[in-house]
């Protein structure tokens, strides 16, 4: 068969005709349907027109997804038609084809719903093939061709499945018709027309069942359900209406239990059950019952939006809080009631009442229900438009939530439960970590304010649950208003401290870099350094969640403003080169998705990646990011491009200088517009030695007026900038110059003379400048060290040699595990002598060179205090950040990183302007 | 005020009781404090030690009357007791160390031992505890030498490695307070072995204990003579000067003392100006801003003024101000090194980014005199330290520059290139050459 040949080999599209005209021509057993829409589609794919198409089909006129899932449907006929005969190599033709016309389907119904059928086939090969397997003489019997098909199905369906296991489970339990699986693909609003299929459609049983999948099919039904509801609600009441003192706990137990059986189950209205379940708290009979009752209230209430990109509704999350409120109240009123989720309960502890003696055991996980409380909210900001009133209304739930957290953490404390209560803490310092004192302020007093509108809530609770009066009172006990202390640095150091001692190693982790984004806020540079070097985060963070890593990459965002705010330009630049070494510095900071014009990201990534995003009053301005980042990158690369050539450095940060070839290839320069332009015109007027120009153009960038002390700021920036300018300028012109007096260079550079003495001093000394004082005339005399090229590549030449020796040597090192013997020590020391000043190994220094791109960062600061970490000699701001596996973006800044390790070797000789204060 | 940059209140904490009587006493002597505030701070130290005695003594002194209180004749009576119980106790096997031939049996096995005394003189562990106890008493009653001597004895027999390292800490103490610096040096030694050898149960216990160490060790280093290589030594143990960065940022000042005063370890300022840098923001006393000036800012008026102030805080330090007795001199050596030391280093830093130097300038820069100044330069030429010469008419010293060669430049650098690439040639062949010569053998 020449087909079966071809179907291996030729491209795609044929491949499709191909296979069709096979089972048209080989299998009589061809249903009518199946062949009549292959006809369709193989004339279609000739004609490739649409309107040729509607023609054929007599004018139906049929959307695109009818058409795909007819598609799909007549794939699936095939593949069950080749079961019967056992042609496996059709079947893997056929599997191939159903999995492209999925990628179809699911583009056009965009969303990745997988439809029905395809599932349907995936169950039924999987059958197939297990039957197939199971007989042993068949398989024997088959024709080679046909094994070799078989076995590689057996591969391809295996791996495939993995992703659709739990459809494939549903499936199983319960088969759906073709029909419906149809119109169930279809439900989304703009195919409501079709009345016909609703009408098939609404009354059967079995769709209700897949309610458990679709999120959006609740309004379509509601009439049915309210009239259900009501009867059940009637019933309910008839039951319960009795005279309270009638109800015994038995009643209200079995009926808890029915409810609770239904969850999930066909015919179960999520919001109904809720309601259900409230009245239930109302005529529980003892506290513990209606804690046990209260408990599965939340999570219901939890369980009301199954999806994991939406959010709970705000409204029920706040009868939410509110419920978590009354089981702590519940839970300080009767202390021998204990909350585990661990042992099994007996089946009758919740009938011993309120005169028990002993502990009464209730199952729950509170802090399960507070994290999850948490992440709602946190989702819901996530959802909603930031610029609108809904974002600033949710913002004000905080508080809210706050209460909860601080209740729940204080009863955990009390009963000695500490690991589950530095859980809470780490919630809480998540919602405080980020807040300036002005934020916290606000903060406070806004849940000062709060008092009147909880009031509200409690009233919509009371008029949810109408009915009998709460058979089980339960006095407000625990405060309904949250307590913070003046600073926020007060609260943190309170609730850090409770994590450092009983967290576990994310959570610490996750406290820690908290801690350090906070003091970094908060101005306190040297302290949030010392916390991050000591902590070793640096180290293991790219072992750790994405979102550790990302808070990590926010907290060396914060961390490099800070240290820009104290005037410690390299250290700001240690801490933002990285960021921005990828260009993906939103994604990294997880505020916004940047497009990649190389890869598309498929849905899944993107919503992955949505999941992570940080709501944006966490945001950190990115404007000022950039604004910091490329102004420390100026104030270090210009002096660095205007030393002469012969001992140019290597470039510190290569965007920068990207961007400066960009800007300087334009033909035409037009007045800044973006930051970027700014620092652009600001670097062109520094490297002319023009202070003044350099800093009007930068002090005219916006986004200084989010810093608080920005006339200090400013003020350092020129000061730098006017020191820079000197540099560059000495640097630059000390060629055409044999002396330059003090005063003369006072007045041009407008530094106070000292400043400039130690300066130039500095620049002696590191010879960096070749020039001495000359003491009596108080000026600078340069000296003309002439070097021509020839020289200046013999150095080249000299530092490659010490290059490739080195990794000789370390290839040794590496090859036998034993290092060379009787050699001077290489690196730091030896290059010493090369150079006056030179660097000396231990502490910066060996680690600039071993990341070779000058990331001037500090390291080896180390200890053991705080939290008893870990001690040893390494740091340095190895700022790391999540990459997506899938992307490889991992494995390309890694190579990344040892060709710079290589390259920047040679470089050390230059190191020691790392060291400038 | 004097008083600003003691230390005192920082290392305290950090010592023995009986370690910081030495450093009142220096403090009482300076008059840097009222006399009544170091006798108060006294009879506080001694509350908690056996010695009552003397806390009686300070007591009438700070007082002026002879009254005693009450609670010091009770605690005295106390003291007394427990000694004599403690005494009995320990008797046996004090009677047997003090028996020069018997201590002959001993051997090195600390097992062996144990079990001879055992069953030749029934001395038991109860004996060998009591020893230690009696140990720790004599030393809080001020008995240092009897205390060093049983502390001995008992680490030969002691088995238990927690005991055996608190005495080796109060043999130290016994040690320095007797002031023989020699054993003190031992005993720190074999003490740093064991803390760093040692799996401590969480690295913060390990991390105080080297804290301590450093402190105790203070003593030693500035009074033995080979102690200002030592204190660099242990101070640039990477670990310890972690320790000192966590925790003990105050233990810079000793060190850059040490390292301003020796001579011959010069390698190491440029890492203990780094430490100083990084730790400005939480502690800066005169002497590492001297450094800072210097070496940082090029800032030689700055450096000038904290030198003289750094005068005043080695006079007032409790380690670095000891005074030697010459006959009628009473010398500081240690701040005459030191101002000796940083005059060169101001010197040298200033010549080497001059030409032409102002003798005069340079004078005052030094604190000299024209001629001292002058001395001090010809001095220094005459040594060919100072590639310079003498301008006498214009008052001037003038200093030849001179460029390497470039071509020497080049040389120099791709000198041992050489050499390393013949060494990694050897380590290659050599092996291999072995492997065939062992093949062939074989063969």
């Amino acid at each position: 068969m020449a087909s079966r040949f071809w179907a291996d080999t030729e491209s795609e599209e044929e491949e499709e005709e191909i296979t069709q005209s096979d089972d048209e021509g080989s299998e009589e057993s061809a249903t009518a349907p199946s062949g009549w829409v292959n006809k369709a589609k193989s004339y279609l794919k000739g004609a490739a027109s649409d309107s040729d198409d509607s023609d054929t089909q007599g004018r139906t006129v049929k959307s695109t997804r009818e058409r795909r899932n007819e598609e799909m449907l007549s794939t699936l006929e095939q593949i069950r038609n080749a079961t019967k005969i056992n042609d496996w190599v059709n079947i893997v033709d056929c599997f191939d084809k159903l999995n492209k016309q999925l990628e179809k389907v699911s583009r056009i119904n965009d969303s990745n719903k997988v439809p029905t059928t395809y599932i349907k086939a995936l169950v039924l090969l999987e059958d197939f093939l297990a039957e197939t397997f199971a007989n042993k003489e068949a398989k024997k019997k088959m024709s080679s061709s046909n094994a070799k098909a078989l076995n590689s199905m057996k591969q391809k369906l295996k791996k495939n499945n993995k992703q659709y296991e739990e459809l494939i489970t549903n499936y199983r339990a319960n088969p759906v018709d073709d029909e419906e699986s149809e119109s169930e693909d279809e439900e989304e609003p703009d195919m409501s027309d079709d009345g016909v299929d609703d009408v098939i459609e609404y009354p059967s049983d079995e769709d209700r069942e897949k309610d458990g999948e679709d999120e959006d099919d609740e309004g379509e039904r509601k009439g049915d359900w309210v009239k259900s509801q009501s009867k059940k609600d009637k019933q309910m009441d008839k039951q319960f209406m009795k005279d309270p003192s009638e109800i015994t706990w038995e009643d209200v137990d079995k009926k808890f239990k029915d409810i609770i059986a239904a969850r999930g189950k066909k015919g179960t209205g999520r919001v109904e059950q809720v309601e259900q379940l409230t009245f239930l708290t109302r005529v529980a009979k003892t506290p513990a019952q209606k804690l046990e009752i209260l408990f599965s209230v939340i999570s219901a209430q939890f369980d009301v939006n199954p999806s994991l990109l939406g959010h709970m509704p705000v409204g029920m999350w706040k009868r939410c809080v509110a419920n978590m409120l009354l089981v702590l109240d519940t839970l300080n009123q009767y202390p021998n009631i204990v909350v585990d989720d661990t042992v099994d309960m007996d089946e009758k502890e919740t009938i011993k009442g309120v005169d028990h003696k002993g502990p009464i055991r209730v199952w729950g996980n509170l802090v399960a229900f507070l994290e999850r409380l948490d992440s709602e909210f946190f989702k819901s900001l996530q959802c909603t438009d930031p610029y609108t009133k809904d974002y600033i209304e949710r913002l004000r739930d905080e508080p809210l939530f706050l209460v909860v957290a601080q209740n729940v953490q204080d009863y955990l404390e009390r009963i000695g439960d500490f690991k589950s209560a530095a859980k809470v803490a780490l919630r809480r310092i998540e919602l405080v970590y980020y807040k300036p004192q002005e934020v916290y302020d606000a903060m406070c007093k806004l849940a000062e304010q709060n008092t009147g509108e909880e009031g509200d809530l409690e009233g919509e609770v009371q008029e949810l649950s109408r009915g009998p009066p709460e058979f089980v009172k339960i006095p407000e006990i625990v405060p309904r208003k949250p307590t913070f202390p003046e600073s926020s640095r007060d609260l943190m150091d309170v609730l850090v401290s409770l994590v450092y001692k009983y967290g576990d190693e994310r959570t610490k982790a996750r406290a820690m870099l908290c801690d350090i984004y906070h003091h970094a806020i908060f101005d306190e540079y040297p302290v949030a350094r010392d916390l991050l070097l000591m902590s070793h985060l640096q180290d293991g963070i790219q072992l750790m969640d994405i979102a550790s890593q990302i808070l990590f990459n926010r907290a060396m965002a914060q961390l490099g403003l800070c240290a820009f705010r104290a005037g410690l330009i390299n250290e700001a630049h240690g801490c933002l080169t990285e960021l921005y070494q990828s260009g993906r510095v939103k994604e990294l900071l997880a505020q916004g998705v940047s497009q990649s014009r190389y890869h598309e990201k498929t849905p899944e990534q993107e919503k992955l990646e949505r999941r992570r995003q940080m709501p944006y009053h966490m945001h950190i301005n990115l404007e000022l990011l950039e604004a910091t980042h490329l102004i420390c990158a100026m104030l270090i690369e210009v002096p660095g491009m205007a030393s002469p050539a012969y001992d140019r450095r290597k470039p510190v940060n290569k965007t920068f200088r990207r961007l400066l070839e960009i800007s300087e290839r334009q033909a035409f320069v037009g007045p800044p517009e973006n930051v970027r332009d700014h620092v652009m015109a600001a670097t062109r007027a520094l490297t002319r030695g023009d202070y003044q120009k350099c800093f009007d153009t930068i002090a005219k960038l916006d986004t200084w007026k989010l810093l608080r002390n920005k006339d200090q700021v400013l003020d350092m920036l020129k000061t730098k900038i006017k020191e820079e300018a000197l540099r560059t300028y000495l640097l630059t012109y000390s060629t055409c110059y044999e002396s330059l007096s003090l005063d003369q260079l006072t007045s041009m550079f407008d530094l106070p003379e000292g400043r400039l003495h130690s300066l130039v001093s500095k620049m002696i000394m590191l010879e960096e400048l070749h020039a001495s004082w000359d003491q009596p005339t108080r000026c600078v005399v340069f000296h003309n060290v002439e070097q021509t090229r020839l020289h200046g590549l013999l150095f080249q030449m000299a530092d490659k040699l010490s290059v490739l020796v080195e990794s000789n040597e370390r290839a040794y090192e590496a090859s036998t595990g034993g290092t060379l013997e009787g050699l001077p020590r290489r690196r730091g020391e030896n290059q010493e002598t090369g150079v006056g000043g030179g660097p000396q190994g231990r502490w910066q220094e060996n680690f600039v060179a071993s990341q070779g791109r000058g990331r001037f960062g500090y390291s080896g600061r180390v200890s053991g205090t705080g939290g008893g970490y870990q001690k040893g000699t390494r740091g340095g701001f190895g700022s790391s950040r999540y990459q997506d596996a899938a992307q490889g973006g991992r494995v390309g800044g890694r190579t990344g990183s040892r060709g710079g390790q290589v390259d920047g070797a040679p470089r050390m000789v230059n190191l020691n302007r790392g060291i400038r204060a | 005020m004097a008083s600003t940059h003691d230390l005192t209140w920082k290392v305290a904490p950090h010592l023995d009781r009986h370690l910081v009587f030495p450093l009142l006493e220096f403090l009482q002597e300076r008059q840097l404090y009222n006399d009544e505030e170091i006798l108060k701070a006294k009879i506080e130290l001694l509350s908690e030690t056996n010695m009552v005695d003397y806390a009686m003594d300070i007591h009438k002194s700070l007082y002026h009357t002879d009254q005693v209180p009450q609670e010091m004749i009770d605690r005295r009576v106390e003291v007394v007791a427990r000694l004599k119980s403690l005494e009995e106790s320990a008797a046996p096997l004090i009677s047997f160390l003090q028996n020069a031939a018997l201590v002959q049996e001993l051997r090195p096995d600390k097992q062996y031992n144990i079990q001879m005394l055992n069953e030749r003189y029934q001395i038991g562990a109860d004996q060998i505890e009591a020893l230690y106890q009696y140990a720790k008493f004599q030393f809080e009653c001020g008995n240092y030498s009897g205390a060093a001597d049983y502390l001995y004895q008992y680490r030969a027999l002691c088995t238990n490695p927690e005991r055996s390292l608190s005495a080796l800490w109060g043999k130290l103490a016994a040690e320095v307070l007797m002031q023989n610096w020699d054993i003190a040096l031992e005993e720190l030694n074999r003490l740093k072995e064991i803390i760093d050898s040692k799996n401590f149960a969480s690295p913060l216990t390990q991390l105080q204990n080297r804290i301590w160490l450093m402190h105790w060790s203070l003593f030693i280093f500035f009074n033995h003579e080979n102690g200002r290589n030592g204190i660099i030594d242990l101070f640039f143990h990477d670990r310890y000067l972690n320790a000192i960065q966590t925790n003990a940022h105050h233990l810079l000042r000793y060190l850059a003392t040490a390292v301003v005063v020796n001579k011959r370890r010069r390698n190491v300022l440029k890492d203990l100006i780094k430490v100083i840098q990084q730790e400005q923001y939480c502690y800066k006393d005169p002497i590492t801003e001297f450094l800072e000036c210097l070496y940082v800012n090029y800032d030689f008026e700055g450096a000038q003024t904290k030198l003289c102030e750094c005068e005043q805080v080695i006079l007032n330090d409790p380690f670095l101000g000891k005074r030697v007795e010459e006959g009628n001199f009473v010398t500081v050596p240690l701040r005459d090194e030191f101002l000796e030391n940083a005059r060169l280093f101001i010197f040298e830093t200033y010549c080497r980014i001059h030409q032409c130097i102002d003798i005069s300038t340079l004078a005052e820069k030094m604190n000299m005199s024209y001629d001292e100044a002058e001395r001090f330069i010809v001095n220094l030429v005459r040594s060919s330290k100072l590639d310079a010469k003498i301008d006498s008419v214009s008052g001037t010293l003038v200093m030849s520059t001179n460029h390497i060669n470039v071509h020497e430049q080049i040389i120099e650098s791709l000198k041992n290139l050489n050499m390393r690439t013949y060494m990694l040639a050897k380590n290659i062949v050599e092996p291999a050459q072995a492997a065939a010569q062992a093949s062939a053998a074989a063969r």
